[in-house]
């Protein structure tokens, strides 16, 4: 799916590129810890957390992960925006906490009957 | 070989991860696989973040070595007392910073781990830590099974042709008087050495010239792990209490032996075959009958127990120090040799040790007393003896696997079976003969109980498919026509003068165009008299 149409379910904002439709995103994965993240980053994944720091592009980067979801309305740090524009990982603002937004992200990717395993 | 290193500035978050992206970029020239650099990402930038949180500086340094990716992180940091402890996850001792920065979730080195085909660490308080890793580039297809165990030195072979008959499953050729080895046929067992007056087969040298100019305490690692019939190899006058005493004082602090983890095997798949339904229950004590089954009796392979060998098991218990091994045969060295590579566990040879030994042994004679306390053995709660049949000798253990096949063992529990004659007292690496060996080791009273594990397997027991002729059936049972057809038509006589241990091997040989103009030297001068 389309990241510019799993968005909307969230309500959330495309930072980083703001004229693209964004990339093809198969998976979400959620967490506030690195190794996590960096553990189940990859192609087609879209990170969700509310960490917002350089080595999260940075990760994002080393991984080839397409996108970054940005929960409770957390201030990106600019030297994230700007590795995101050098590396070219769409970046996603959004209000939401994460459960909140991982479970909408997780319905509108998977369908509206479908339940977490 | 390519080798990069890349220096790591600790305490810097914002530019940590340049040594991983400059890798990554190294990776892409190199045209490694997606799967493969993904699990060199993990590993390194956990390892690069590590510095970053705990060490002043570091570097990692990285070598592409026969399709391998070996990686190596070096830090100046205050190191970690209990590596243990520190392995486990969730476990972090990162800083608040770190912390707030989604590190220090305490999953570092088990990520690194989990990543590894081989991961191994060490650490000294206030000096640093090092951490390895090695992934493998790329998976290694059956057809390519090779003997990683085995060296061989043609220009010693005089052509006797003793290793052609004594090959239990066939896999030497003679051809032009250099002896070779089937890959797919070698289950790396000991009866080439044996046979072979010449020396012509032994497991690989692993030192260099450059370790053997080190000397014994940088070249040796503090654990030694080797098989007790080491001990006995120095003669009448040396026991094994002296022999143990120089090797403490070649620089050894912790002396294990293989067969710690064997009794324990051996014990564990009794009581397991207790509460199985097929039997026999086959201990995978030796690795030679391992592969032994899983290219020549694969329909055997579901009654072996689901536990890794004893020298594997010993692997998985040093994983965490630094550890020289001692290989009793070409089985034991393949096994050892993927964790060898990667430097920290050492694989030295029964030759190179006594050879570091003997000047040593002169100094020990009769001053080597209390070398060890006796512990007390433990229960043989659970074994029950009558129902295990422990057979060795790669002849025998063939005969006995035949008879499994055919039913006709089902009245044993357990087979213990090992290759060599008495286990590893008798692989002809060491010169004791292997009665007098063992004799003398059960003497020595230097028997030592250490509570350690049997290892499950992580993936079970394959069939290897490298003994099918051809990938497509149809092909196969094509050529195993022409096979019989042309062994009909040889002598019959498995005399061995065209390189191949019998006619039938020999006709799959030219049917399978393994070397180019066999034929029946017997049919060529003229027939049968």
């Amino acid at each position: 799916m389309k990241l510019e149409e799993l968005v909307k379910s969230i309500n959330a904002r495309i930072l980083q590129p703001d004229n693209r439709r964004g990339p093809e995103i198969t998976r979400v994965f959620a967490s506030n810890k690195m190794s996590a993240l960096l553990e189940q980053a990859g192609p087609e994944t879209m990170l969700v957390t509310s960490l917002a720091n350089a080595q999260l592009a940075c990760m994002a980067e080393l991984m080839d992960c397409p996108a970054l979801c940005l929960v409770d309305g957390t201030d990106p740090d600019p030297t994230l925006l700007e590795t995101a524009v050098r590396t070219g990982t769409t970046v996603v603002l959004c209000q939401l906490d994460m459960k909140e937004a991982y479970g909408r992200l997780y319905r509108r990717l998977c369908g509206k009957d479908c339940r977490r395993s | 070989m390519i080798t990069s290193c890349f220096p790591i500035a600790g305490g810097n978050f914002v530019s940590a991860g340049s040594a991983s992206r400059r890798l990554k970029e190294q990776l892409k020239w190199i045209g490694v696989d997606g799967q493969i650099m993904r699990r060199i990402m993990i590993a390194a930038y956990e390892a690069e973040m590590n510095v970053v949180i705990h060490a002043s500086r570091g570097n990692l340094w990285v070598r592409f070595d026969r399709g391998q990716f070996n990686m190596e992180v070096i830090d100046e940091g205050p190191g970690i007392a209990d590596l243990g402890t520190a392995m486990k996850p969730g476990f972090s001792t990162a800083s608040a910073e770190a912390k707030k920065l989604g590190f220090g979730a305490g999953m570092g080195l088990p990520n690194i781990k989990k990543a590894s085909d081989v991961f191994e660490i060490d650490s000294q308080v206030g000096k640093g830590t090092r951490v390895r890793s090695t992934i493998y580039l790329e998976t290694q297809p059956a057809e390519e099974f090779s003997s990683r165990g085995l060296s061989i030195q043609p220009e010693l072979c005089i052509g006797c042709l003793d290793c052609l008959k004594a090959c239990p499953t066939r896999a030497i050729r003679v051809w032009n008087r250099q002896p070779r080895i089937l890959p797919v046929l070698c289950i790396e067992c000991t009866a080439c050495i044996d046979a072979c007056r010449q020396g012509v087969f032994t497991i690989p040298d692993t030192e260099d010239e450059h370790l053997r100019q080190q000397s014994a305490s940088q070249m040796f690692q503090p654990t030694l792990v080797i098989p007790r019939a080491f001990l006995t190899q120095f003669g009448l006058k040396v026991p094994p209490r002296v022999v143990l005493a120089a090797l403490r004082n070649l620089g050894f602090k912790d002396i294990r032996f293989t067969e710690e983890w064997e009794t324990e095997l051996r014990r564990t798949v009794r009581r397991y075959a207790l509460e199985q339904d097929t039997y026999p229950v086959i201990s995978p004590i030796c690795p030679a009958v391992i592969r032994l089954i899983e290219g020549q009796f694969p329909s055997l392979i579901p009654q072996i127990a689901p536990f890794v060998t004893p020298i594997e098991a010993a692997v998985e218990a040093c994983s965490l120090r630094s550890a020289t091994f001692v290989a009793a045969c070409p089985g034991q060295y393949s096994l050892l040799a993927p964790a060898g590579l990667s430097g920290r566990l050492r694989v030295i040879s029964s030759a190179e040790l006594s050879a570091r030994i003997l000047p040593l042994l002169k100094d020990q004679a009769g001053t080597a007393t209390n070398v060890w306390t006796q512990s007390p053995r433990p229960s043989k709660k659970g074994n029950n003896n009558s129902a295990v049949l422990e057979a060795w000798g790669a002849r025998n253990v063939v005969e006995i696997l035949e008879k499994t096949e055919k039913g006709l063992a089902g009245d044993f529990q357990t087979l213990e079976l090992s290759a060599c004659e008495n286990g590893c007292y008798g692989t002809p690496l060491f010169q004791e003969n292997s009665y007098a060996a063992k004799k003398r080791w059960s003497s020595s009273e230097l028997e030592r109980w250490r509570p350690v594990k049997a290892v499950p397997v992580k993936s079970p027991y394959m069939a290897h498919p490298g003994m099918r002729l051809d990938a497509d059936m149809g092909k196969a049972i094509e050529m195993l026509a022409r096979i019989d057809e042309l062994t009909a038509g040889l002598p019959g006589r498995d005399c061995g003068a065209c390189g191949a241990p019998s006619c039938a091997s020999l006709a799959e040989d030219m049917v399978l165009e393994r070397y180019p103009g066999l034929e029946c030297t017997v049919a060529r001068e003229g027939g049968e008299s």
